[in-house]
């Protein structure tokens, strides 16, 4: 008896042996990829070299996103302008919002920065909080609990599968937490500015001081009266890092880098949004690298 | 802490009297209380701030909401009397035309527009997008749509812009060009393909994007369709969408629309659309959008056989300016134009180019200029110059990007 119930389990997992995960960015789909092993298949939507904010529409995202059994997403509005036609042209009933295959990650994560209010007088501002989340190593335990839980309920035959791909997950990532932030123990010089409010997430684990943002406004481009003011912040408190991404221009930073003699370090948004970030260890790992000073 | 506090009180018990002993004790669990007491109040205070909404509030249910405000200031080598009986031989007879936009040399409010959008319940979702010009109220869209169908399929019931070809289902603050292009408006008018009416959506399940859709309408366009004693148009289209590499990307497109004119007579009319579009940058893209539309319009004794298209490349730069140039040509004209003779009504065509300046994601102006030589303006093939600068506006809910 015990054999055929084997039997038929591992029949029935060659047959349901795959589920179409769709993530709407890079780091998220490799947590799932950790999780679902060779059980899922793994599509990113938005490519990480371009603003997770502006993905544009194309139309094959609409093929990739019928075809999904799950959709996971960051949340928190950052994919507010470019995914809900999307979601609403791919006729999909298992992705919509609420079903079961929709998987709405801000939902785990404890989000800061969340404004006590909101206008858009003060640019294209995140009302939700910062979404900007998946800098921070941490929320990577975080995601695979929750992608976990997910794929176990829409694939219950292989909860088993996707409980070890968890465990054996979460003991690496913690050993190499221990590393990282032994890592980070030795940066010394923690005054920055950034581009975008992209990287609170890390520099609020770290102990960075964020003094301020290259765009005056939440999606707006860079003025010459707020570039000179952040200039004179910047050498006030003698801030020599500028975060940038990898998506916005770079005249601007390399421009307060002349004035203030401070450096332009390139940090990834998300995992491969570099070339060294290829892997979800070397995207955190390039951070450190470029950041830590 | 606990152990030292007994340790020390098992140290004193030792020393002094049972009845001071007992004093102690009592304090110590005075003390207890007291703290537990203090972790209520303070469990109560989280559970508060956690828990404050209005028990009747509705907030949370309110529609996404847009205010968009369209103008421009304008001016033409034509007068405004002249122009609004303006003629487009063979397809659009004097005094015929509508201009709903842009009409008057000097200022224009086009339309303030109200555009709405909820989710009904797990199955539908309504939208709904009200016209206001200067003295009309129009319904633009109402329609309910599904969200939920097994087998790939989307339902739509309402009053919709259809999606025959590649601009008629965009509205006009979200073209490239602030003007129609000049194949739509002759054939269909300012408002396009938009009607009463259901429409049924389907994806096919392929890596490659298709999707094909059927159309059941009104008809109520009367430059094209217009009879009206039931529902008389009926549209098609298959669409399909390739990447060339991670940043090019190619949409197409073939649609029919099947209905019946004013004469009781057949209409159809045959659209191919090509859109090929390279990414730059997160902000920079070059587009080159085009379509073709013929007409085969069926009159009591006669058929009128029309075709024309418009092709336009639109750069855009970065976050904050774009620039684009637009061909605008009928190609086939045959039709009574015993009406023109005498009047050179050949290569009918328009050139209009652009510049766009965002200074924020919601606003936008943008000043084009345009050679029209596809009028006829009292009595007489006019070429007419134009210089436009429109101003638009996007306020409330953010509408996604087109692609
Ligand atoms: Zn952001």
């Amino acid at each position: 008896m015990r054999k055929i119930i084997l039997l038929t389990c591992l029949l029935s997992s060659m047959v349901f042996a795959s589920l179409n995960v769709d993530t709407t960015y890079s780091t998220m789909g490799t947590v799932t990829k950790k999780i679902g092993g060779d059980l899922v298949n793994v599509t990113v939507l938005g490519s990480p070299k371009y603003d997770p904010h502006f993905i544009v529409p194309k139309p094959s995202l609409l093929a990739k996103l019928h075809r999904a059994d799950l959709l996971i997403m960051n949340g928190g509005g950052l994919e507010l302008g470019w995914l809900p036609p999307l979601i609403r042209s791919a006729n999909n009933a298992k992705i919509q919002n609420g079903a079961k295959g929709f998987l709405d990650m801000s939902h785990f994560v404890h989000m800061i920065d969340v404004p006590s209010s909101v206008s858009r007088g003060f640019g294209d501002v995140h009302a939700q909080g910062n979404p900007h989340y998946s800098t921070d190593p941490y929320v990577i335990p975080v995601m695979a609990k929750a992608i976990e839980a997910k794929l176990a309920e829409l694939d219950p035959e292989n909860s088993l599968v996707y409980k070890e791909n968890l465990d054996k997950f979460l003991t690496e990532w913690s050993s190499y937490l221990k590393t990282f932030d032994a890592k980070m123990a030795m940066c010394k010089d923690k005054n920055v500015v950034q581009y975008h409010e992209l990287f609170n997430y890390f520099l609020k684990r770290y102990e960075y001081k964020s003094f301020g943002n290259i765009e005056p406004l939440p999606g707006i481009s860079p003025s010459s009266k707020h570039t000179i003011e952040l200039i004179n912040t910047m050498k006030k408190n003698s801030v020599k890092i500028i975060l940038q991404d990898v998506y916005h221009e770079k005249k601007t930073a390399k421009f307060i880098a002349d004035k203030t003699g401070a450096k332009v370090s390139v940090i990834p948004h998300d995992e491969k949004a570099v070339k060294d970030a290829d892997t979800l260890k070397n995207f955190y790992n390039t951070i450190a690298d470029r950041i830590c000073q | 802490m606990k152990k030292y506090i007994y340790l020390s009180l098992l140290t004193f018990s030792s020393l002094i009297a049972d009845t001071e002993l007992d004093e102690i004790k009592q304090q110590l669990k005075a003390q207890q209380t007291a703290t537990q007491q203090l972790e209520t109040k303070l469990y109560n205070l989280e559970q508060k701030s956690t828990n404050t909404s209005a028990s009747f509030s509705q907030n949370a249910y309110l529609p996404d909401m847009a205010l968009i405000l369209n103008m421009s200031a304008l001016s033409r080598d034509v007068k405004n009397s002249e122009y609004e009986n303006f003629a487009i031989p063979g397809f659009i007879d004097a005094g015929n035309g509508h201009l709903p936009f842009n009409k008057n040399r000097g200022f224009n409010l086009n339309y303030a527009e109200f555009a709405i959008h909820a989710v009904v319940d797990p199955y539908f979702e309504a939208f709904a997008n009200f016209h206001l010009h200067p003295d009309e109220f129009e319904i633009g869209e109402a329609y309910v749509q599904t969200t939920s169908l097994p087998y790939s399929l989307r339902v739509r019931a309402g009053k919709f812009k259809s999606h025959f070809g590649r601009i008629n289902s965009q509205h006009q603050h979200s073209w490239n060009f602030d003007s129609q292009p000049i194949i739509y408006k002759s054939l269909f008018g300012p408002d396009a393909i938009s009607d009463p009416g259901i429409q049924l959506q389907w994806v096919a399940p392929t890596d490659t994007y298709i999707m094909a859709g059927v159309e059941a309408l009104q008809g109520t366009n009367g430059r094209s369709f217009g009879d009206t004693e039931s529902n008389n148009l009926y549209v098609g289209y298959v669409k399909s969408s390739i990447d060339i590499g991670e940043d090019l990307s190619v949409l197409g497109g073939v649609s029919l629309a099947h209905g019946e004119n004013t004469t009781n007579n057949p209409t159809d009319v045959y659209g191919v659309d090509l859109t090929l579009r390279e990414q730059l940058g997160s902000y920079s893209s070059l587009v080159w959008q085009s379509e073709y539309l013929y007409r085969n319009k069926e009159l009591i004794s006669t058929t009128d056989k029309q075709a024309g298209l418009y092709s336009e490349l639109v750069y855009q730069y970065n976050n904050n300016y774009s620039g684009g140039v637009r061909y605008d040509l009928i190609t086939k004209n045959d039709t009574d134009l015993s009406a023109y003779s005498g009047i050179d009504s050949d290569n009918l065509d328009r050139y209009t180019a652009m510049v766009e300046y965002k200074p924020f994601p919601m606003s936008r102006l943008r000043l084009s200029y345009t050679y029209d030589r596809t009028k006829i303006i009292a009595g007489e093939r006019t070429d007419i110059n134009e210089v436009m600068l429109s101003l638009n506006i996007a306020a409330g809910a953010h509408g996604a990007h087109n692609y």
